[in-house]
């Protein structure tokens, strides 16, 4: 046996509190105290491996902090599988983590230290329910579940595949929950508490199976932590702290009756945690032509306050008491980590996966795979088909994630084909900046990244590292051991030197100091930070003798009632403002070159607009009562460039050059690389594009419709009055006049979609204008309201239809959340979220906060859900009406609506005989009816109480394909 | 824990003319989808005497903010001269960035910038009367001054939530030897974890 201190893993002297190593074996987490913060780090295993590693400048020793957690972290653990990792500190917090697979390492901005981040793990969720500090964590076999226990005497069980679903809270300690430990068949899950008792629960029922005290009854004084471990091949649990005859011990308990009838004597303090290697060992066999096992055992490591730890070997039927040892990390509350390596001789060879199952099955007599799901054990499954699926629940979500994976990695590097280099050097032009209804500037960001796009490619990868990496079997092991002795060297503190920044005159250091404070000291009009401000409560003090709090508020009220200055007197009149040339740029800079991921869909806001004397002496002039002109009209601009498509940018350049007294303005188009360019005899307002036309629209309100090449596919449209808004999809052209009609027009068919409709139906009030509109790829035209609502204009039934109202109580009040694919990036693009944007945000937020009962919730729900997916069929947005009713069928099993999802599911799969008379389309927006009821059946086996519903459903398909 | 983190912020056209506006580049990176707009606001002291001459020079609101890495310029207008006492024109203030999340500030960066003469002769003898046309403005963009706060990013309703709440058994669970270093309680910890170079 090797002993190590790693000196360079710590947390620069703060205590440690747990120590996980990755199930690869490849890094290992550990979790303590920060500088003001909980402190959660991911280290690289080779360099305690092995020397040459260490001492190898080019291999990474830290891989990656996380100061994310408000107090300190008291367990991090593993997730079986390797992708996850779970932390619990005394915020009361669990945080998921999961590696982003960003390009390059990052640092944090403004840190002084220079330690770049190797790999980037995110906080893909976190857990709130407890109510005190969280002492433990622990995942259960096959990571369906992850559980936590707290000092709020509660264990809670979150559902590992949907967080943050709560599964079930287990109450019955009556004192500080402090271990948890897993049955690895997963039939149990037993908890150890400050109230001297251990507690085994069933996960089929979630009930208590039994309560353990007598161990127990003798304890007396405290200890940090409490973690039992259960044995890899399931036969005994070994709990922490227990006395015999007014020893300490670790109780060794028997799964066959809960027997209390051994312990590990020999700590002279407490047990604090006790850890199982999760590998099962068998000695090696000498002689290789033997094939002969030897009986298979297991290990175990037991930390104790009196600062040491001893490893035993236990077989499987009985415990010797050989105190041998294996690799294992220990932390220690001193801040320091040690490592016990040994050789597989003195190991044994681990048993893989297979050959620990094989061992499950033959004592418990099934396999793994069934346990899993906690219903599997009280109902009989009565169809194979949903035995398959109830198996395969888990590989299936994962191997459709596994799809998204190949696409990932490109839009981390570009947007939109486009490097993020280039991007930067236009984003001021190009980034999307809009008013808000009350005229504040508001910028899109543009996104350059989505998160946790390399966790599937990380996935994939490890699926094929793991069988070399297997080689040792390492266990990790945290303790609150003390100090092991005052070897530990101090770690040399960064003494905060605050480097002078002043780079020229030494004479105003005064004022720098002044200037000092600005940058820690929050602005004071924050409200709602008042309580937090008490520990800067002498400077605050200070500030309010200066009167500085009552000087914030004013600047602000200021811009506020300038800026609604602004927007009463657009609205009032455009005449009015003649005298008053606003810089002409402003609009049209904002509409240039919009880097957005979906270029199909092409909002535009109109907020804030306002009509150059120039253009309404022309407009007038070619008549158009101005009085009638409802909407604001685009302004003239003498040179605009913007971004129409992909990869299509426009250039104009109005009257580029007289020839005998007649103007002419240039079109320049760049289309992947190719120029072209046309001339105009009018002055032109606005361009718009798609991958098939652009559409100009000039001053002389005409509408000029050229194909992708330049070429005139129409001679020019006059419209019936000047233009407010044109857009391109496909080969679809929109113009919305400035007398609030809309027409919608298919150019390569030559057909109208809607003609010249008014918008004074969804006008009403005065005060309502259009913020934004836009055309979708199928060609339904859109139009948001500044009072919140989205309509849609409907041809077929020439109807405007709502589909989004960011004042609907049943969107703030619809709780979905838990209904949402994992991942899902579809949601953010489709034309229906473009225009729900972020109210569908609200909704998620005001379900958490409201306290509305479950039948109330459930109703609001249903009809959300209802009117999210009429409307993704109303804007015919295929995407998003799969989406929608993939979330609406999974509410349905949730809540067991069987009649709505029996009528769902009716209506999918049509008539099985065809007759004459059957009007039912077999598909619905392109999406075939029938692949839809294949991808909704799955999620009606989930829930077993439905599975005469599949099974119906199932065989119906099964009949329909054959046929 | 921060939803928001702010992963850089380049200073664009630096150094540049007094009267030029300013420009930051931000990159930030968001845990999950935000229901709220983040606010981020430029503001420049005037002068180090007194918050008196702090000067909003723009704010503006930045959404939706979906989960994911995003990055935006902020630009905004140079500081009203008028505003800026005549004795504090040349030599080194400060520029601010903070973000606020309903109302809450959670980070603060701050940059001293150093206002001078380019030009020699005005350098030895500076004008009574400040000539803004003749300054020039340098950030010192390698050395941000970040400070976080901890914010409620839920809401209102959640703060007072924690507030009200009492730990079951405050501190008890805590082993005697345990460091001072465990933070005793959130709700009421304003932490002000600066970072600096």
């Amino acid at each position: 046996m090797k002993l190590l201190k790693p000196s360079w893993v710590n947390h620069n002297g703060k205590p440690i509190f747990s120590v996980d190593i990755h199930p690869e074996g490849s890094k290992f987490a550990t979790g303590g105290q920060g500088e003001d913060s909980g402190k959660v780090v991911i280290w690289n295993m080779a360099p305690v491996l092995r020397e040459e590693d260490e001492k190898n400048e080019n291999i990474p020793k830290m891989l990656c902090q996380m100061d994310n957690h408000l107090a300190c972290v008291n367990c991090v653990r593993w997730s079986n599988n390797g992708i996850y990792l779970a932390s619990g500190g005394d915020d009361k917090l669990v945080m998921v983590w999961k590696r982003a697979a960003y390009i390059g390492p990052s640092t944090v901005f403004g840190s002084s230290s220079k330690l770049a981040n190797v790999e980037q793990w995110r906080c893909v969720t976190i857990l709130r329910n407890h109510t005190g500090d969280v002492m433990d964590v622990a995942w259960s076999p096959h990571d369906v579940w992850l559980a936590s226990c707290s000092v709020d005497n509660t264990i809670v069980i979150w559902n590992a595949r949907k967080f943050p679903e709560i599964v079930t809270l287990l109450k019955g300690h009556t004192g500080l929950v402090k271990g948890l430990t897993w049955d690895p068949v997963g039939k149990y899950i037993a908890s150890q508490a400050d109230d001297r008792s251990l507690k085994v629960w069933r996960t089929m029922d979630w009930q208590l199976e039994t309560n353990i005290t007598k161990p127990f009854n003798e304890c007396g004084g405290t200890t940090h932590v409490l973690r039992l471990s259960w044995s890899p091949d399931g036969q005994y649990l070994v709990s922490a702290h227990a006395m015999n005859n007014s020893g300490p011990t670790a109780q060794i308990i028997e799964r066959d009756g809960w027997r209390t009838n051994m312990d590990f004597v020999g700590h002279r303090k407490a047990v604090t945690v006790v850890k199982f290697n999760p590998k099962i060992f068998k000695k090696k066999q000498k002689n290789g032509s033997s094939q002969k096992p030897s009986c298979p055992y297991c290990c175990c490591a037991v930390g104790s306050k009196d600062r040491s730890v001893s490893v035993w070997l236990t077989s499987l039927k009985l415990s010797h008491g050989t105190l041998n040892g294996l690799g294992i990390l220990v932390c220690s509350m001193d801040g320091t980590v040690a490592f016990l390596d040994f050789s597989q001789d003195e190991l044994g060879d681990p048993l893989n996966e297979d050959e620990k199952n094989s061992i499950h099955q033959n004592i418990y007599g099934k396999s793994l795979a069934i346990t899993t799901e906690a219903q599997l054990s009280t109902t009989i499954i009565e169809n194979p088909e949903m035995l398959k699926y109830q198996q395969e629940k888990g590989p299936v979500e994962h191997h459709n994630a596994a799809d998204h994976e190949t696409q990932a990695p490109k839009l981390t590097s570009v947007v939109n084909g486009e490097s993020l280099e280039d991007i930067r050097k236009n984003l001021l032009k190009k980034q999307v900046e809009t008013r808000t209804a009350d005229g504040r500037r508001r910028i899109t960001p543009l996104c350059i990244a989505q998160l946790d796009t390399g966790y599937f490619a990380y996935a994939k990868l490890s699926k094929y590292w793991r069988p070399q990496v297997l080689v040792k079997s390492v266990f990790s092991f945290s303790s609150s051991v003390n100090p092991l002795g005052t070897g530990a060297a101090p770690a040399v503190n960064s003494n905060n030197i605050k480097p002078n920044l002043l780079l020229t005159s030494a004479a105003k250091i005064e004022p720098m100091k002044a200037l000092d404070s600005r940058f820690t000291e929050r602005s004071k009009a924050t409200p709602g930070v008042t309580i937090s401000s008490s520990a800067v409560g002498l400077t605050m003090l200070d500030r309010m003798k200066d009167g500085g709090p009552l000087k914030d508020p004013k600047p602000k009220e200021e811009t506020s009632s300038d800026s609604e200055d602004k927007m009463a007197v657009t609205k009032l009149s455009f005449t009015k403002r003649k005298g008053e040339v606003e810089g002409p740029e402003v609009v049209e800079k904002k509409k240039k070159g919009r880097p957005r991921k979906d270029t199909k869909m092409t909002p535009v806001s109109h907020a804030v607009q306002q009509v150059t004397p120039s253009l309404e002496k022309e407009t007038s002039r070619v008549a158009a009562p101005s009085a009638a002109m409802k909407l604001p009209t685009v302004t003239l601009q003498k040179v605009f460039s913007l971004q129409v498509g992909s990869s299509v940018f426009v250039e104009v350049e109005n009257e580029v050059s007289t020839v005998g007294g007649v103007r002419f303005s240039q079109l320049r188009c760049t289309r992947e690389g190719r120029e072209w360019d046309t001339l105009l005899t009018s002055r032109i307002l606005t361009v718009a594009g798609s991958s098939e036309v652009i559409a100009v629209a000039c001053e002389d309100r005409t509408l000029s419709v050229l194909s992708a090449c330049g070429r005139r596919l129409l001679p020019a449209i006059l419209l019936p009055a000047p233009v407010s808004a044109l857009h391109c999809s496909g080969s679809f052209v929109m113009v919305l006049t400035a007398c609030a009609t809309l027409s919608v027009w298919d150019v390569k068919k030559q057909v109208i979609l809607v003609r010249n409709v008014s918008l004074l139906t969804i006008l009403s009030g005065t005060d309502t204008t259009v913020s934004q509109s836009l055309l979708t790829q199928q060609g339904v035209p859109v139009i948001s309201l500044s009072n919140g609502r989205s309509y849609c204009f409907n041809s077929s039934l020439e109807t405007w239809n709502l589909i989004a109202d960011k004042q609907d109580s049943l969107v703030q009040c619809a709780d979905f959340r838990n209904f949402l694919p994992s991942q899902d990036p579809m949601v953010s693009s489709g034309p229906l979220a473009i225009m729900q944007g972020r109210t569908l945000n609200a909704g998620r937020l005001a379900s958490r906060l409201s306290s509305t009962p479950h039948h109330l919730q459930q109703g609001m729900t249903l009809a959300y859900l209802e009117n999210q997916l009429a409307s993704a069929l109303i804007l015919r947005s295929s995407q998003e009406y799969r989406h929608w009713l993939l979330i609406y069928a999974r509410f349905l099993v949730n809540e067991g609506a069987e009649h709505r999802l029996r009528e769902l599911c009716k209506d999918l799969l049509g008539p099985v005989h065809k007759s004459a008379g059957s009007i039912w389309e077999d598909t619905v927006l392109g999406l075939r009816k029938r692949d839809l009821l294949r991808e909704v059946l799955p999620v009606i086996g989930q829930n077993l109480r439905f599975q005469r519903v599949f099974t119906e459903y199932q065989d119906q398909l099964e009949l329909l394909r054959n046929k | 824990m921060a939803k928001v983190q702010v992963l850089n912020v380049a200073v664009l056209d630096n150094p540049s003319p007094f009267g030029n506006p300013f420009q930051f580049e931000i990159t930030f990176e968001c845990m999950e989808d935000l229901p709220e707009d983040l606010e981020w606001k430029i503001i420049y002291v005037g002068s180090a005497e007194s918050e008196e001459y702090d000067q909003i020079l723009d704010s503006v609101l930045v959404g939706p903010v979906p989960a994911g890495r995003h990055m935006f310029v902020f630009q905004a207008d140079a500081p009203n001269t008028g505003l800026i006492p005549e004795s504090d024109a040349v030599g080194v203030t400060v520029v601010l960035i903070t973000c606020t999340y309903r109302g809450q500030e959670f980070i603060r960066i701050g940059y001293y910038v150093n206002n001078e003469y380019t030009d020699p002769e005005l350098r030895e003898n500076p004008p009574l009367k400040p000539d803004y046309s003749q300054l020039q403005r340098n950030i010192l963009a390698s050395n941000p001054r970040v400070t976080r706060f901890h914010i409620n990013w839920e809401g209102c309703a959640e703060r007072m939530e924690d507030s009200e709440n009492v730990d079951p058994a405050p501190n008890a669970m805590l082993p005697p030897s345990c460091p001072a270093g465990k933070a005793p309680s959130l709700g009421l910890m304003p932490d002000n974890s600066m970072d600096c170079l």
